[in-house]
Parts: structure tokens; sequence; C-alpha cells
């Protein structure tokens, strides 16, 4: 698929092609520098864009073609977002995040199960503010996994975290990825993190220039930047 | 409680400020919109019942004198209902502790059974019983009120030329007289004239009148034209010297009533208009300020899989919170006030009861409306944030596109400093931004004009009626238009030091379909103590043929100076005269018609009459001039100028005043809310920048002047334009409430600018101090890492 954004002289390609296949239960590590195309493919896969041409399914559904709210229903029940800047409502308390999501879905888990998957569970009832950045990211990742996603996209997830908080937030997306089966998808530009995949790509100027595939997972904890 | 709902509580109380400004500019609109709108429903409410109650009349007839016999032919005329016919005269009073004369109006109670119309509330006492006894009479409230007189006590009357006590047997309410004026006066005086009740035959027999009556009260049947019924009685009654019969809407304590409601009507609609138009903006600003803040968060919601429509419905709720604070206040404040000013129209209207009723139809309206203000107000913000690809949303705002302002193009840069820069580059980036929060500040302005010109305007009509136009001490009425020879006896009176006289004549004066009751007066060509004055406040000269009208009846009747009106004398010999108009004065009480009164007297083909002078008495012989006045039987009334004008004080100015007081005082808070919230939003939007400024070696002074110095620049240009509104809101508004009966002239005076001004500068002021404060107490290591 492609995506153009803008007209004319101004038209910017954001992704000049990509041919891809991504499974469930796989931990895809997506690596490429700032303007390789990785959040702009990371955007298609999770309905919150669509691709100006190309084919775009999700178990034979075609999501390039749908419309605004089969996108949000798309959206609703299958995926969960982790953002970089966490994006947590700062006037809800952690457990109230992740129940802000579980309320609109259809088999969610209960919000302090969620947390306790992030080792949250003695931090339910702080605000966003009372806790640190790492804390802030697991409550994030509590909040897309509460609903069962069956895709889970993380936008740099530890973009903003030191080394040892980085580690404990990967190794709460890999638990969830390895426990409930779910498709976890890490963009990011830091290429340490390719040992924990199952597959890596490598974007620059919206293709895919590199693909690996690791025999053997490697252990989170022994990533170090 | 859905987690939603519990984000927008916890919002709502962090923005509280913010939010109760936005409220208390809603309550402001609705508390005056209530208020008026209960007061509009208590007043018709209580006179409806009042009037069927006590069965008020439709149709009304004053004539000579007619038998008895002629009531059954009144009763027979196709479509009348009830007939009650009596007796009316005019008398002057002798009333222990007033100097002056009093005018009374004696009305006959039948002489058997009860009245069959216009029936009688009373207060205390009973009726005069008539057949048992005689030398009882029962007195109108507002009369007894103004004297203290109390069932018992007594009263003097000059009944035909005859001195006659009386003693008072109760205190009464007419439905016929819920204003009770005098004939053709605009304004209640009820210490110089009162209405009085006495038995049919006691009062007809003074006034040689037993068997026969001199006033016709009647009711229609269903379904019947007012008009036809009103020819065939004018028709039946002038041989009797009938002086044409008139419905309700020609009835002066009924048309008094009327036009007090249609001038609430006018408030209930202008002023809530104006509110609730700048807290619709405001809420507009402060939730487009919201949604800008919480673009990230919404973007969240998207990609977690919110709809637009669920997002949109959060943010409406937010307003809606906004809303209800709103409903709540102005629904408290319009019925606590509704109840305070109800109970000065006691001053006015004579009811036996006069109690506020809330219209709770109204309430739900108000509360429709300010809704729907409110949801106008975001749903443009709303639609912006819900249109945005999460996508983008996630990624903080691109910066905005600065360039260098006008200001500094046209070279004035070298003299303002880089805060000034800023503050001027700020205002230009978003145009329709700061043109909204100008336009706000000037209607914050504005409405401040509009009460206050209220103020003015009563004070000039306290100047103009009495200095400009009245100039007598004393006005004095004979009992019946005498030769012009009486003028001398005027002249005689001790201390009088000039003497003016004029001709009253009853007339309907006709245009086409259009018809006023009205007294024509008729005075010296260029007199100097009652004058006809014009718009441009210059004195008018009578001349030998034509009529000269207040604009104001010019207008109801689409007359202009040149066209002709026809007069219907209706007193003395019947007779229908085309008059040429030959000018427009103006007066604010009450409309009239003036001509010279030679030119009047010829009309009425009675030669040199008069109904009595205006006189001007010298201050030091007051005392022998009102004794003697009030042993002059042939006087039959005196009004006091100063008197009238302290009566006018004390009712109708006092009774606007506080209205205007009121109003001044939301127009002060809606300002200071409107200023507030700019800063506050100002405020918000720029922490960031603020801070950075502030960390980059700016002194808070210079960081202040930023964001002050955008209010400073909005204000100044707001100013002169809420100015202008102002003037047209108060045009505006003073035209909606004028009616025939009460009229205010638009006065804008400097101090009223003034004070506008003023208090738009406070606010402004109080609104930098505040945000001079906050801007100390943003953090800058945090103000710089979120953001907020």
């Amino acid at each position: 698929m492609e995506r153009i954004y803008g007209e004319g002289t101004a038209a910017v390609t954001a992704l000049a092609g990509v041919d891809l296949d991504l499974f469930a239960g796989e931990l895809i590590v997506l690596l490429g520098a700032s303007g390789s195309g990785k959040s702009t493919l990371l955007n298609q896969l999770g309905g919150l864009d669509s691709p100006t041409s190309g084919v775009l399914r999700y178990r034979g559904r075609d999501l390039a073609g749908m419309d605004e709210s089969g996108l949000t229903l798309f959206r609703r029940d299958a995926v969960g977002f982790v953002f970089q800047a966490y994006n947590l409502i700062p006037s809800l308390t952690a457990r109230e995040n992740v129940a802000l999501i579980t309320e609109i879905c259809r088999d969610p888990m209960a919000p302090e199960e969620a947390l306790a998957m992030v080792d949250l569970s003695d931090r339910l009832d702080h605000f966003p503010a009372q806790l640190s950045g790492g804390e802030q990211q697991r409550v994030a990742i509590a909040r897309a996994i509460a609903k069962r996603p069956e895709v889970l996209l993380c936008d740099e997830p530890t973009g903003a975290l030191d080394v040892h908080t980085g580690i404990t937030v990967l190794e709460a997306i890999e638990r969830i990825n390895r426990e409930l089966g779910t498709l976890a998808v890490i963009i990011t530009h830091n290429a340490i993190l390719a040992d924990m995949a199952d597959r890596v790509f490598t974007l620059s100027d919206g293709r895919i220039v590199h693909a690996r595939e690791n025999a053997t997972r490697g252990a989170v904890r022994d990533l170090a930047w | 409680m859905s987690m939603l709902d519990r984000k927008l509580r916890r919002d709502l109380r962090a923005l509280s400020t913010q939010a109760l400004a936005v409220a208390l500019v809603m309550a402001c609109g609705l508390a005056m919109m209530i208020m008026t709108r209960s007061l509009i429903l208590s007043l018709s409410t209580t006179r409806d019942e009042y009037y069927s109650g006590h069965r008020f009349a439709e149709v009304f007839a004053r004539l000579k004198r007619a038998p008895q016999s002629v009531e059954a032919e009144l009763a027979a005329i196709p479509g009348v209902a009830h007939v009650q016919t009596g007796i009316a005269v005019q008398v002057t009073l002798d009333v222990p502790g007033l100097a002056e004369p009093a005018v009374g109006l004696i009305n006959s109670l039948p002489e058997r059974g009860e009245q069959h119309l216009n029936r009688l509330h009373v207060r205390a006492g009973r009726l005069p019983e008539g057949r048992t006894s005689r030398g009882e009479l029962a007195v109108g409230e507002a009369f007894a009120e103004a004297h203290g007189l109390r069932p018992g006590d007594t009263i003097s009357a000059l009944l035909n030329g005859a001195k006659e006590t009386f003693r008072v047997s109760g205190i009464v309410l007419s439905p016929e007289f819920v204003f009770e004026a005098p004939p053709g006066a605009a304004l209640p005086d009820n210490r110089t004239y009162g209405v009085f009740w006495m038995p049919y035959r006691e009062l007809a027999t003074a006034f040689q009148l037993y068997g026969a009556f001199n006033s016709v009260a009647l009711t229609l049947a269903p379904g019947t034209s007012e008009g036809a019924v009103i020819a065939a009685v004018n028709r039946l009654l002038q041989p009797y010297g009938g002086r044409g019969a008139y419905g309700r809407i020609d009835h002066p304590s009924h048309r008094r009533l009327d036009d007090e409601i249609r001038i609430l009507e006018g408030l209930a609609i202008a002023f809530p208009l104006v509110f609730l138009s700048v807290a619709a903006f405001m809420t507009n600003s402060v939730m487009s300020r919201q949604i800008a803040l919480q673009r990230e968060q919404i973007a969240m919601l998207k990609a977690c899989g919110f709809s637009n429509r669920q997002i949109g419905a959060h943010y409406f709720k937010f307003s809606l919170g906004i809303v209800a604070a709103g409903v709540l206040l102005g629904a408290a404040g319009g019925i606590v006030l509704g109840g305070l000013l109800v109970d000065m129209y006691h001053l006015f209207f004579r009811f036996p009861s006069l109690e506020f009723r809330v219209d709770y139809g109204v309430l739900g309206l108000a509360a429709a409306v300010s809704a729907g203000a409110a949801f106008a107000g975001v749903a443009g913000a709303v639609r912006r944030a819900v249109r945005l690809p999460p996508a983008e949303a996630m990624r903080p705002e691109p910066p905005a596109r600065y360039r260098p302002s006008l200001f500094e193009r046209l070279g004035f840069a070298r003299w303002s400093g880089p805060s000034l820069r800023m503050a001027f580059r700020n205002i230009q980036r978003r145009p329709v931004r700061s043109a909204l929060t100008c336009l706000a500040l000037a209607l914050a302005t504005g409405i401040l004009i509009v009460p206050n010109s209220f103020r003015d305007g009563i004070a000039y009509v306290i100047d103009f009626q009495w200095d400009v136009i009245q100039r007598q001490t004393v006005t004095l009425s004979l009992v019946e238009p005498g030769p012009e020879r009486a003028l001398h006896d005027f002249h005689h009176l001790p201390g009088v030091v000039r003497a003016e006289p004029f001709r009253f004549v009853q007339v309907e004066l006709k245009s086409g379909a259009i018809a006023r009751r009205l007294l024509l007066q008729g005075l010296p060509a260029e007199g100097t103590l009652s004058r006809v004055i014009d718009a441009q406040s210059r004195q008018l000269r009578l001349p030998e043929r034509g009529i000269i009208m207040s604009a104001k009846l010019a207008e109801v009747m689409r007359i202009q100076p040149g066209d002709t009106v026809f007069a219907r004398v209706l007193e003395g010999r019947d007779r229908e005269v085309a008059i040429p108009v030959v000018g427009l004065a103006e007066d604010f009480a009450g409309t009239a018609a003036y001509m010279e009164f030679r030119a009047l007297n010829r009309l009425m083909l009675e030669g040199d009459r008069i109904s009595g002078a205006h006189v001007v008495v010298e201050k030091a012989r007051w005392a022998e001039f009102v004794a003697a006045v009030k042993e002059t039987p042939r006087i039959g009334g005196c009004m006091i100028k100063d008197a009238l004008r302290d009566g006018f004080r004390k009712t109708t100015a006092e009774s606007i005043g506080l209205l205007q007081k009121i109003y001044a005082f939301f127009a002060t808070i809606v300002a200071f809310g409107i200023i507030y919230n700019s800063a506050r939003i100002s405020l918000s939007e720029r922490a960031r920048e603020l801070a950075t400024l502030r960390v980059l070696g700016f002194t808070r002074g210079e960081v202040g002047a930023v964001l002050v110095g955008e209010l400073v620049i909005l204000t100044l240009v707001a100013l002169p334009l809420g100015l202008v509104i102002g003037s047209v809101f108060a045009a505006g508004i003073i035209t909606a409430v004028n009616t025939e009966t009460v009229r205010l002239p638009l006065v804008l005076t400097p101090s009223n600018y003034a004070f506008a001004i003023l208090v738009v500068a406070v606010a402004s002021a109080l609104s930098a101090v505040f945000a001079a404060r906050k801007l100390a107490e943003i953090d800058l290591v945090s103000a710089l890492k979120v953001a907020d």
C-alpha cells in the first residue's frame, strides 16, 4: 500500500509501497529513523488512517475501504494502542483510565487485572501526575490490553524512558504477547529492541529496506542500551 | 457514573471559576427573563381574575343626563349582556391635613341590590348602607392610604356648592380604578385625587339627578362586535348629551395596565437576548480552549475506539453542566427579584391581592434557550475536535504562523518593545478570535449603557416636564368651564403674580380608522407657563388655526404635519370638525393635542370660556393662597407642580430606578465575567510561551506585559465600539418600551459613558492583576514539559 499526504507539488509520500503479512501471536519490531514512515505504517495498521492506494486487510476485512464508523469499531474491538506520550487522562486515576476503555468494549478484563499484569496493583488510585514516567506508560499498556486486543500497537513505548524503566515496560508488552497470543507491533528507532522480536522490519523513505527473522526471541531483561 | 462522566465532573471542577463566570452571565439573562415574564404573568392573571371575579365592564359611556328609562333601551341593544347605569360626579374635597383642595370622583352605588358590574372589593369596613344611614361613603384604597384614612374617619366634600361632611364607611377597590389617576393624567397623584362611592339616592339628590343617570357600563354577549355596540350606544345616548362610548382599550386604567405589561414584554426579550448571546459566545470561547487543551486526549479516545458521537456528547455535556448552573442561578435570582419587584406594583396598581406567580413555562423555555445558546456556542469547537484525524491530533499542534503585525509594518515597531510587538502579533494571528473577544468586550461596555440611560431619561423627563414645559406653581381648574373674566378672579387670589388661562375639552381625534380620546388643550398662543415644546426644545407658537399634537400621538395615528384630523367634541354640542395638523410637540407623559385657546373656543361655538388657569404664586404668600383657593367653591381642582414632581419621583422614578439598579448590577457582572474569561483564556493559551520567555530571562513584568498588553489593546478598540453598541441598544430598548401612556427619551450622558468605561477598566485591571498573579505561580519546569 501507499500513503501520500497532500496533492500536486506539495505531495509528500510517507509510504511508497509496503507489502507485509503479520500473524497472530507474533512480536514485530519496526525500525527506522524519524521520517522513515514507521509511524504512518502503524497508523494504517491501527485504523487511524487509510492508505491512499493499495490493499489493507484484517482477517479478510478490507480496512482500506472502511468508513469512519467502521474504523472506529475496528479500533474499539481489535486494537490496543500504546503511545509514546502515554496520553492518559490527567483527571482520572490509573484504574479509571483503564476503566474508561473497558466500559466500551465487548469482553474486557477487569481494570485491576490489567493493571496487575503490568505490576501496578499498588498504584490503582493514583492520578497520572502522581506516577513516574514508566508507571504512566505501564498504565497506558494496561489500558491497551484490558480489552484483550488482537493487535497491540506500540509507538516508541520506551522513547521517553530510561533503560531500567524501559525494560519493565517492554517486559509487560512481551508478557501480553506471550500470554494472550496478541500480535504486538513495536515501532522504535532503537535497534537494540530488535532482539526481542520474532520478525524485524527496517523502514527508510517509506519502504521496507530490510527484513529479518529471529530464530529465537531474546529475553527482554538481557537488552541494554 | 461512567468514566467519561467522572472525567467531566473533575474537568468542570478544575475549570470552576471560568465555568462560574459563564454561568453567571447566563444566569443574569435568565433571571431577567424569568423575572419579567413572571411579572407579566402575575399582572395579567391577577388582572384577568380580578376583572372576571368583579365583572369589569367592557364598554363605558358618559353623558350629561338621561332618564332611568333609557337603561332598558340600552339593555335592548343587540349584543349587550348586562347594563349598569349610575352617576359619577367630580367634586372638590377638603381633606384633613391637606392644605390644598383635592378632587374626588364620586360614583353611585345602586339603590337596590348589588352592583352588577364593576363590583367593589371591600378592603376594610363596609359599603355605605344608604337606606338606614346617611352621610357615609366608601373611599378608594390609594387615596385612603395617601391620607391615612380609616373607616370611621371623616372627610368633607363640596356637593353642588354645599359643603357636607361624610363618614368613611369602608376602604374599597374597584376593577375600574386599578390605576387611580385623574382623567387625562398619565401619573397617579393619590394625594389630590381620589375615587369614592356613595348610595345613589343621596348622590343623585344632591346633584338633582334623581331618576336619571350620567354614566353607563355594560358587558357584551359572547361573539358580539364591540364596535357595533359602541355605535348603537352612541346613537341612543346622543340626545342625552352622550360623550361617546368607548371600549376597554380606551379605558384609562385598563390602558395603563396594558402598557405596563407591554413595557415588561419589551424588556423580557431585549435584555435576555443580549445577555444570552454573550453567554453563548463565552461558552464557545471556554469550550474551544478546553477542547484545544484536550486535543491529545480526544485523539487517544478516538484511537481507542470512542466514536465521534460519544466524544461530541461528552463536550456537549460539559457545556450542559455550565448551562445547568446558569439556569439554577438564573431561576433562583429571577424568582427572588420578581417577588421583590411585584411589591413595587402596589404603588401604581390596586388589586385585591397581587401575588407573585412564577412563569414555569418560561422557566422551561429559558432552560431550552440557554442550552441552545450553549450548544450553538460549543458545536463548532466540538466539530473541529472530532474532525481531526487521531494520528494528527496525537502530535503536538504545529507552531502557529506569525508574521509582523500591521502595526509594525506601519512603522510603529520602533517605539514598541518586544512585549507589545508580541501582543500585536497575537491579535493579528487569530483575527476572528480577536474580533470576537473585542466584540464581547464591546458588548460588556454596551450593556452597561442601557440601564443608566433609563436613569438619565427619567432625570431628563423630570426636568423637561416640570421645568421646561410647565413653569407654573399651581394649576387651578374650575368646576365647570366659565367665562374668560374668571381669569381676573384668579389674578386677584393672594400671592398670584401671573395667571394664564386654559381651556380643556374632551375630544375624540380620528384619522382613518384610528381614533383616540384625549383632552384637547387650549392654551395662549405663546404662553409662558404651560408651554408647547418641540423635539429641539424650542417653544412652538400655537397658530390661529390648526392643532399641534404629541409626536407619539402622530406616530400611532400615522399623521404628519400638513395632514388633517377629525376632532369630535365629546362635551357640549356634538360636533365633528376637520383640523389641520400644524406641528408636533415633544412630551413624555401620555399624549396630548394643543390649540390656541380662542381657536378652540371658536370650535366649541361657546364664546370665550376657560377651564382654569396656570398660575405662579409668590412663595411668601403660599399659605394665604391655598386657604383662599379652598374657600373658592368654583375652583374644583388644584394641582401643585412640586407635589406632582415628588409623586413622580417616589413612584415611577423609584420603580424604574429599582429596575435600572438591578439591570446595572447584572450588566456589571456580565462585564466582569467577559473580561475575566478573556484573560483566563489568553493566559491558558500563552502559559507555555510565557514560561519559555521567563526561562529565557524575561522578567515577570515583561512577560506580564505581553499578556496584559493584548487585553489592553483589545479593550481600547472595544471601548468606543461598545459605546456605540450601547447607544444603539439603549435606543432600541427605549423604542420598544415606549407606549402612549409612558415614554422615556433617549438620553446619553457623558457620565453614563464614563461609568461604562470605568467598570470595564476596573474589570480589566482586576483581571490583569489576577493573570499576573497566576503567571507568577506557573512552575517554569513543568510548564515546559507538558502541554497544558
